[in-house]
């Protein structure tokens, strides 16, 4: 598991400092709820950073995660995969926080 | 043993995953990278959905195969569009013989004699059904749960002529549409071994079909414009047509090249998989109804 996929507690306080960067805890519940909203399972708004999302772990199928992404682009303005699923920024919850939290206006 | 079908023939499995159990024996039928993957769901049902589908795809390819689910060689040939490892499922051939087209690696461990008719296959899961279609030539199927909230945005991800006809129905119409159109185009994509990660609008599966199958009227009783009879679409090298489905799910199966024509019930399955009961190691038959087991052949020569 890598660094981004499980930060520790506090590196979403330490990067909402930076310019351009947001905080990655608020980042991460919302991406919780937008997973729990596209696929109706609500036991997706508890799940833990490192947790993959394609493939194992959640089940999350291609339908639930290209509708993940769109709604991503839509709420925060971040084309993660405006062609390609295959990306380091789609490993895991915590990955993706990241990538958006960079990518985010704050 | 049901025979392969044949030509444009595809035989399509159904099963509802809240009806089937899973027994020791059906789990060991499993290769070690079926259990490692099942065991890393986070969440017992889709652990369950998991093995309900493979230790089903395993029996169903068995019987058409003749050797035992656990013998199934079960590979995957490279994507032909990245030569990544992510590319279509197969049954692997004896060594020695490689896999047409497509892949350039020889097949790891035992495989299927050479000379026989060859088999393929796909399978799909969404919520609880489990989908699997088998035929002689490459064969994608797809099942997707109907919408329960908006799920316009994903047509951003169709082709534009789709992404047009879509737009054009009234909400919920429009949803129900949508997820019809990613069955389509996702049943092509599994077809090629492409499947759906490098996107899903390189080509439009609605302005291909004759009556594209979205057919169904609005809460106000009214149709979409280009509504028609369900037809065969002839798109990305594949045929392609709509697959009557359980309540509340979308499907789509696809065929390389030559027409997949009408679907009809067969009337007496010779395989005991057509009985509800227990996957693997012999419990009786489940009581209560409910489920969604069936068996079907989709033939050019009508329903049967």
């Amino acid at each position: 598991m890598s660094a981004a996929g499980n930060p520790p507690a506090g590196a979403a306080q330490g990067s909402a400092g930076r310019p351009g960067t947001a905080a990655i805890g608020p980042i991460t519940d919302d991406l919780r709820a937008i997973l729990a909203s596209v696929t109706g399972r609500d036991e997706l708004l508890h799940i833990p950073p490192g947790t993959a999302l394609f493939g194992t772990a959640v089940g999350l199928d291609s339908l639930s995660g290209t509708l993940l992404l769109r709604e991503i682009q839509w709420r925060f303005g971040v084309d993660v995969a405006a062609e390609d699923l295959n990306l380091d920024s789609l490993a895991s919850l915590g990955t993706l926080a990241a990538f958006v939290a960079e990518r985010v206006s704050p | 043993m049901p025979p392969v079908p044949a030509g444009d023939a595809v035989d399509v499995w159904w099963f509802d995953t809240r009806a089937e159990t899973v027994g020791p024996a059906g789990l060991a039928s499993l290769d070690r990278g079926e259990r490692d993957r099942a065991d890393g769901f986070l969440f017992p049902a889709d652990r369950h959905r998991y093995q309900v589908a493979h230790v089903t795809l395993r029996q169903v390819l068995a019987g058409y195969v003749g050797v035992a689910p656990r013998a199934v060689p079960l590979g995957r040939e490279p994507c032909p569009r990245c030569g990544g490892p992510s590319g279509k499922p197969v049954l692997l051939p004896a060594p020695g013989h490689s896999p047409p087209a497509r892949s350039g690696r020889p097949p790891a461990g035992p495989g299927l004699p050479a000379g026989r008719t060859p088999v393929s296959f796909s399978l799909a899961h969404s919520g609880d059904m489990v989908v699997i279609a088998v035929a002689s030539r490459p064969v994608g199927v797809d099942v997707e749960r109907e919408a329960r909230g908006c799920v316009c945005s994903l047509a951003a991800a169709f082709h534009p002529d789709d992404r047009v006809r879509v737009g054009s129905l009234a909400e919920p119409a429009r949803h129900q549409a949508v997820i019809t159109c990613w069955a389509l185009a996702e049943a092509v994509l599994k077809c090629t071994g492409e499947g759906v990660m490098h996107g899903t609008g390189g080509f439009p599966v609605l302005s291909g079909l004759d009556g594209p199958g979205l057919d169904e009227p609005g809460p106000d009783g009214s149709r979409p414009a280009w509504s028609g009879p369900e037809g065969t679409a002839y798109v990305h090298g594949c045929a392609l047509r709509r697959l009557p489905a359980p309540p509340g799910y979308r499907a789509a199966v696809a065929l390389v090249a030559g027409p997949v024509e009408s679907a009809g019930r067969h009337p007496a399955d010779p395989s005991p998989l057509s009985r509800p009961g227990t996957l693997g190691a012999g419990r009786g038959p489940r009581r209560g109804g409910g489920s969604w087991r069936a068996f079907s052949r989709l033939t050019h020569a009508g329903h049967q």
